[in-house]
């Protein structure tokens, strides 16, 4: 089929009344948790999960996906107004967003927010079609080192870009592989590490522990201090952003598009480094860096345009490669496995409807979150009043239904439970949960690949340098591994002779 | 203060990938030619082990620039501990008392704890919330609650 005939396809696929339903909730409770703090899109996505059980994958993955780029708009709303940010990609845009609802222009900010996401949302999408076919391809030539060399790249990269040390992070991604062996081993059929416990025969849950890690914890943080929520008291006025804001903005929507795109496609990239690394971009390249943080249209533009646009490129490495980059697409990749759908080079092959529907979805969604943000936002100003007393005993409840709910099993609360406190006491010590979830779904597939590379090669390491992708793959590792290091032996040098002297 | 918990926290990873160590020894890590089950679980705690290791001795030798406040002081973390007791008081309580009556009370506890209401606010709400989700999750998407003895 030649490439129009796919994009028909898509569209066909997606005006099916089901899928567009599912296409339309996904966005909307997107939204939902884009604005609402306590919940971001994993944990949504792992509440819905089990409510999409009795849909087609299709529908799923629209919902699922929808949820991601739509929190993506959403949480934008709370940054310009109440300066908190529903997710964490939209941290960067409370600095320059909320100082311009507070110079009375909370409109345009909005607007800006609104339009350059779906400005680099629909382009990402066009990035998405063009690549991820020709990677497939690609891909089908790539064994197990090449495999286990990529994952072993993503897992690094993620832990290399972690908020707080990398040490720790290194450590969380062990304990997700740890974590991830839990179950029957896949080759011999034996059990590890299920204490004779029927319910761990199957492994963890990923519903249970990313409620626990990113649902209960959130909740339990906020809850130990007194929140007071200040919503900034004007009007918000017209939407549409003046001429001479697009004049400024327009470029800053480009950049980060690119930015966004092509740091969502890096294993360990995805929305939230890409907001902070178009920011900083633009900060560098504006004749007057010193606007920024008082209120400048880009520093919103920006972040927003390059978190929609992760959204797309992230989606690349998961349909074409079956390697989900963050911890976002290793959701995905866990509903689909949970539908029976392998993502891989053969997706594009085996599931074309599931494919091309999804980025058609994209692209309506693209279109209704643009409906839903722009004349709707006062409807999304009151869910922002919605107060906490009422809100995080809910969302309490629904991660407890949503866990409970897989398998009805009373085993699944007690580990979301578990998880949740563990998040808690991560969170405090500063303990980053992301590379454990991403460790913990790649963790299975990490270890078939090293155990049939050990196989192949006769038990002989050099099998990974000796295949050109693997060896670049993961001296690249290495490269950003040492480059870690070595700043702190020059800093121990340094300091040791300073105490000599 | 925040070198002691990192100390703290690096010794409880030690120990477990002490004790993961172990049981993947037990469960055999074959060669590598052909690894067995306990393989990956091997590599991957003896790695944390010695990550656990560096982290406790940088932390051990590094100077502490300014008196940091412990991670819990200023907070109400005794209100995430009775929480969390009370998610875990309802995971035994659902199978017992059913759906409906655990909800309920844990519901009136959240509502209360949270944020101080007048008692009728409290009970009407969480009888509320307790219905509305039970009639959505149960009978309009078919989630299969427990019961519980009395049949509620």
């Amino acid at each position: 089929m030649g490439f129009f005939d796919n994009i028909l396809l898509g569209f066909q696929v997606v005006i099916d009344p089901t899928n567009l339903l599912f296409c339309f909730i996904g966005v909307v409770v997107g939204t939902l948790v884009g604005v609402l703090p306590g919940i971001g899109p994993v944990g949504a996505m792992a509440l819905l999960l089990p409510a999409t059980f009795k849909a087609t994958p299709t529908s799923s993955i629209i919902m699922l996906a929808g949820i991601y780029y739509g929190a993506m708009y959403g949480g934008s709303t709370t940054s310009i107004l109440v300066n908190i940010p529903g997710e964490a990609a939209s941290v960067v845009t409370c600095l320059d967003g909320y100082q311009m609802a507070r110079q009375g222009r909370p409109g345009p900010a909005l607007g800006i927010a609104s339009i350059g996401s779906f400005i680099a949302g629909t382009l990402s999408i066009v990035g998405l079609m063009l690549i991820a076919h020709p990677l497939a391809k690609a891909a089908l030539r790539f064994g197990p080192p090449e495999y286990f060399a990529l994952m072993c790249t993503g897992l690094i990269i993620l832990t290399y870009l972690a908020q707080g040390s990398m040490l720790k992070a290194l450590m969380m991604a062990l304990v997700g592989l740890i974590i991830g062996n839990v179950g029957l081993d896949m080759i011999t059929g034996l059990p590890r590490f299920t204490f004779s416990i029927d319910e761990l025969t199957d492994g963890v849950g990923i519903i249970p522990l990313v409620m626990g890690l990113f649902g209960i914890s959130e909740v339990l943080i906020n809850i130990e201090q007194k929140m007071k929520r200040e919503i900034f008291q004007t009007r918000i006025g017209h939407l549409w952003p003046s001429l001479r804001d697009w004049a400024m903005a327009k470029w800053a929507i480009l950049r980060g598009t690119l930015i966004g795109f092509f740091l969502g496609i890096l294993p360990g990239g995805g929305a939230i480094l890409s907001s902070f690394v178009s920011y900083a971009v633009e900060k560098k390249v504006s004749k007057h860096p010193e606007r920024f943080g008082k209120g400048a249209i880009e520093g919103v533009a920006a972040p927003e345009s390059a978190n929609n646009a992760a959204a797309g490129g992230a989606l690349i490495p998961l349909l074409s490669l079956g390697i989900p980059p963050n911890v976002v697409m290793a959701m995905l990749y866990s509903a689909l496995i949970i539908h029976g759908i392998q993502p891989g080079p053969l997706l594009l092959k085996n599931n074309p409807d599931l494919f091309w529907g999804l980025v058609a979805s994209m692209y309506l969604g693209n279109g209704l979150l643009l409906l839903l943000n722009l004349p709707l936002i006062g409807i999304w100003v009151q869910v922002l009043k919605v107060p906490y007393r009422i809100l995080f005993p809910l969302i309490l409840l629904f991660c407890l239904i949503g866990a409970y709910s897989v398998n009805n099993s009373t085993f699944d609360l007690f580990l979301m439970i578990l998880f949740g406190g563990v998040g808690y006491l991560m969170r405090k010590f500063d303990y980053e949960g992301a590379p454990l979830i991403l460790a913990f779904v790649l963790g299975p597939m990490l270890e078939q690949s090293l155990r049939q590379s050990l196989l192949i090669s006769k038990g002989s390491f050099m099998i990974f340098i000796t295949r050109p992708i693997s060896a670049i793959a993961l001296g690249f590792s290495i490269f950003l591994l040492l480059s870690n290091i070595f700043p702190h032996i020059k800093k121990r040098r340094q300091e040791y002779r300073e105490l000599k002297e | 203060m925040m070198k002691v918990y990192d100390q703290g926290s690096s010794l409880f990873w030690l120990l477990f990938s002490i004790s993961v160590l172990i049981e993947s020894l037990r469960l055999g890590i074959g060669t590598l030619q052909n690894p067995e089950t306990g393989f990956m679980s091997f590599g991957a705690s003896g790695l944390l082990g010695i990550l656990s290791l560096i982290l406790f001795f940088r932390t051990s030798f590094k100077k502490e620039e300014a008196k940091i406040k412990s991670p819990f002081h200023g907070t109400l973390w005794k209100r995430v501990f009775l929480v969390l007791i009370a998610l875990l008081i309802y995971t035994k309580l659902m199978p017992v008392g059913g759906y409906l009556i655990s909800t309920f009370l844990l519901m009136t506890f959240l509502f209360f704890i949270i944020e101080r209401q007048k008692v009728w606010w409290i009970l009407s709400f969480s009888l509320l919330t307790t219905l509305v989700t039970y009639y959505v999750f149960s009978k309009w998407l078919n989630c299969q609650f427990p019961s519980g003895l009395i049949g509620l």
